[in-house]
């Protein structure tokens, strides 16, 4: 008897220091989870994401170096919600650790996800395990931003984090100096929806204005319920206000602002209107009569502008097109196949564990970079293993014309 | 004729089963406490000693079909669906609000337990992350019995004038507080330049649980689970002792009859109060519980939606009846979070199909509550008052259902 229980327990103790092994050294098939809302109103940009990391792999061979990875899907949205939730989103951060043969995660879509996998992924044992967003816009995940931010995402200390598209800070600051500089107007009214994104944006944006000579005349939270804006604008309009700058998203009321806008304030040509990429991509915009002229702006650059310049951005996404049928839905979805590559350049240079994988992007003190030639989006960049965050910093600046969202042009911020 | 004799043979069985209620009701208790526990334990077993070394395929299939983090959620959904079965079910006030509750308890995990206020450093019991001081940081027993005291406060303050109401205009009026409470959460990040919830964005992350120095942080999901399964096992011990006692019975004499009630000398105000107290302080709990189980709090979870889904798992379960509850809890948590998805899987695999059933949902569990109205209307497993109530017109005189009432009451008593 006594000896039977020995043996299990033998036996036992063999599975796991086996299961032990199996975890820290790394295997030559590597996983790489996506982790998108695929419900509700992000759907056709989350698949749009998942098709563009799947075509980048295929191009590849399904090789990162002499690893041989595969992706694995992951749902953070249920469809209750039609959109991110909480307690999806904590469940699959518990996924992402569970799956023994994950190295990395690419995503996510919203901050508000990250800001919950993040921690978690950022205590695995076995890792920190990297996570690289293509679409995370909110400071406050690698900068200091709200309270306690970024290290309180950060709990072991170690950085797992990075993102290939410039934060809202960049955005908001480009929109400021192009307002001043460019548009030359000089007493702005500043909005926001209230919202995580929304205010950072706002935030942004009023703070360089201020350092550019500018004033903010007006700033304050639009709120999402009201049926009227005219109020508001007459608000703006006594302020003398010359610009308005509408941080936040399309979704919140964003229709009936634009339209109280213009009755009010004139239309976008003869009063100056600006919107962030929270307003980019809605056919509803597009189509109204009110939008027309609106000065937009986006993080990185348009689909439009990577098809112009030709290079590896305009191929993948022609490659796209071939492969799909259609166009990608949004630009996001290239910066996907932007932050798989990274991520794959990454495997390719650790030793196949997830500790190894962050440390190859995160851990040295010269940043990794691809070159223009390198990069699927024909823009090379570096990222700052300090922050995580991309060195290009490039905005694209839109105005909306005939009804479609046309590049004016690039701004570097000065 | 022969009609009559059906009627009169059932009117007998009810009779016969009807003198062993009471007893029956101490063993049925018995056999789903012990059904409880057992499972319980089974699940902490299997998940932290068998799990981790089991073949792929088990932790897949484990993974995908009862994964601990759903596993931890339905015990929060128990506890709060037996506390608005307090309220519901016992006491037979519809509210339609008590997410708000669920809103209160998150929100004092967030205060009490993270960074959050990071013009204080203050730690009591707490675990603050390394290297992260700020913000308060007490032990999270003190958080639960925290939230519970908070949410049982707002419970009365809520209740008071709300509860002169009855019925339809008491819903509406919970509805109400159901909306402004996680409103206000929402827009209070800037109250007279305090911010106070920190608006859409939430609280996060809450503190890793500390109990008696061990850390159960993130991948603790075993010992956590058991942490709620013992305080769904507490809320189902308090509703079984609470309905038995002084306090239960009034609540049930209010729900059947309000005015014999206040006649037969129950003070209905004091009553109803204690029974929205009680609730809310599940609510709490919940809350807090939820908000270390997800590691944060974020308002626009706080929706009606909730509150509706909790309702249905008490009124599907069975009005009344814990153990109804419990399972009603069980299934429509586990099927919101895991099973339509998964059984839309296998669906459209077998099938070829690809129907999003997860979009369905709202189709599905209104299709499953018109039936159960149908053909079940006192739920999965009713309470016997519940059901002799129900199935009133069946008996030729209403004589003999008070008969059985007082015929369980008096084994209640005899019991005691």
């Amino acid at each position: 008897m006594i000896k039977s229980i020995k043996i299990g327990a033998l036996a036992a103790a063999g599975a796991i220091a086996l299961a032990a092994c199996s975890g820290s050294s790394g295997s030559s098939s590597l996983v790489v989870g996506t982790d998108l809302p695929l419900q509700g109103a992000s759907a056709d940009a989350s698949t749009a994401t998942n098709n563009a990391v799947a075509l980048y792999l295929e191009q590849q061979g399904g090789k990162a170096g002499s690893y041989t990875v595969t992706i694995k899907q992951y749902d953070n949205s249920t469809a209750a919600k039609g959109a991110w939730d909480d307690a999806q989103c904590a469940k699959n951060a518990q996924d992402h650790v569970a799956n023994a043969a994950e190295v990395a995660v690419m995503g996510t879509y919203n901050s508000g996800c990250a800001k919950i996998e993040l921690p978690v992924l950022n205590q695995d044992p076995t890792g920190p395990m990297l996570m690289v967003s293509h679409a995370n816009t909110n400071p406050g995940l690698t900068v200091a931003w709200d309270p306690g931010e970024p290290e309180k995402f950060y709990p072991s200390g170690v950085r797992n984090y990075a993102r290939v598209i410039p934060n809202d800070i960049y955005q908001g600051t480009a929109d400021a100096q192009f307002a001043f500089q460019d548009r030359k107007v000089t007493k702005c009214a500043v909005l926001n929806d209230t919202q995580t994104y929304g205010q950072g944006i706002a935030k942004a944006f009023a703070d360089e204005f201020a350092k550019q000579g500018g004033t903010v005349v007006i700033n304050e939270g639009w709120d999402a319920k009201q049926p009227s804006y005219t109020a508001l604008f007459q608000k703006i309009k006594a302020a003398g206000a010359d610009c308005v700058f509408f941080g936040g998203i399309y979704d919140n009321n964003g229709g009936q602002l634009m339209k109280d806008s213009v009755a009010v304030l004139g239309d976008n040509k003869t009063f100056f209107k600006m919107a962030p990429d929270g307003f980019s991509g809605y056919p509803d915009l597009q189509g109204m009569p009110e939008g027309e002229g609106l000065y937009m702006s986006f993080a990185g650059k348009s689909l439009n502008g990577m098809v112009k310049a030709g290079g590896n951005g305009g191929k993948f996404i022609a490659d796209y097109k071939t492969k799909y049928g259609v166009d990608p839905a949004s630009s996001y979805s290239i910066y996907g196949a932007s932050a798989m590559q990274i991520i794959m350049k990454a495997i390719a240079a650790s030793d196949g564990t997830r500790k190894g994988v962050n440390a190859a992007l995160l851990g040295g003190s010269t940043p990794v970079c691809l070159t223009d030639a390198e990069s699927i989006t024909g823009v090379g960049f570096c990222i700052d293993p300090a922050t995580g965050d991309v060195d290009k910093k490039s905005v694209t600046i839109q105005t909306m014309t005939g009804g479609a969202e046309t590049d004016l042009q690039v701004w570097d911020i000065k | 004729m022969a009609k009559g004799a059906k009627l009169r043979k059932e009117k007998q069985s009810v009779a016969v089963s009807g003198e062993s209620l009471a007893q029956q009701s101490s063993s049925q208790n018995r056999r789903w406490t012990r059904g409880f526990i057992i499972a319980v334990v089974l699940i902490y077993v299997i998940n932290k000693f068998y799990i981790p070394v089991a073949p792929m395929q088990v932790k897949v299939a484990f993974n995908t079909w009862l994964s601990l983090t759903s596993m931890g959620e339905i015990m929060v959904f128990i506890l709060m669906a037996l506390g608005l079965n307090i309220v519901v079910g016992y006491a037979g006030l519809l509210d339609l609000g008590y997410v708000a509750f669920w809103a209160l308890g998150g929100y004092v995990a967030g205060w009490l337990m993270s960074g959050f206020f990071d013009q204080v450093t203050f730690k009591f019991g707490g675990n603050p992350a390394k290297g992260l001081p700020h913000g308060i940081h007490l032990n999270v027993f003190l958080v639960l019995i925290a939230g519970g005291i908070f949410t049982a406060i707002w419970g009365v303050i809520i209740g008071a004038p709300t509860l002169r109401l009855k019925s339809d205009y008491l819903a509406l009026v919970t509805l109400g507080f159901g909306e402004i409470i996680p409103q206000f959460m929402v827009n209070g990040e800037n109250i007279g330049g305090f911010n106070m919830t920190n608006g859409s964005k939430g609280i996060n992350p809450v503190d890793n649980i500390k109990i008696f120095g061990f850390e159960f942080g993130p991948f603790a999901l075993a010992d956590k689970f058991l942490l709620y399964a013992a305080l769904a096992g507490m809320m189902i011990f308090l509703s079984l002792r609470l309905r038995d006692g002084r306090l239960g019975r009034a609540w049930l004499a209010i729900r059947e009859d309000e005015l014999a009630a206040s006649m037969m000398g129950v003070p209905l105000m004091r009553t109803k109060l204690a029974s929205y107290a009680v609730g809310a302080t599940a609510g709490g709990v919940g809350g807090v519980a939820f908000a270390t189980l997800i590691g944060g709090v974020y308002a626009e979870r706080f929706n009606f939606q909730i509150s509706i889904i909790i309702l249905s798992m008490v009124v599907l379960g069975g009005m009344g009846n814990v153990w109804g509850v419990m399972l009603g809890a069980t299934l429509l948590a586990w099927i919101n979070n895991t099973g339509l998805v998964q059984i839309g899987k296998i669906f459209n695999a077998a099938t070829g199909m690809n129907v999003d059933f997860p979009s369905f949902n709202f189709l599905i569990f209104g299709v499953l509550l018109v039936l159960m109205m149908l053909f079940r209307r006192e739920g999965f497993i009713p309470e016997a008052r519940v059901r002799l109530i129900m199935h009133e017109d069946e008996f030729a005189d209403v004589s003999n259902v008070t008969d059985q009432i007082k015929l369980e009451g008096h084994h209640h008593h005899e019991s005691h």
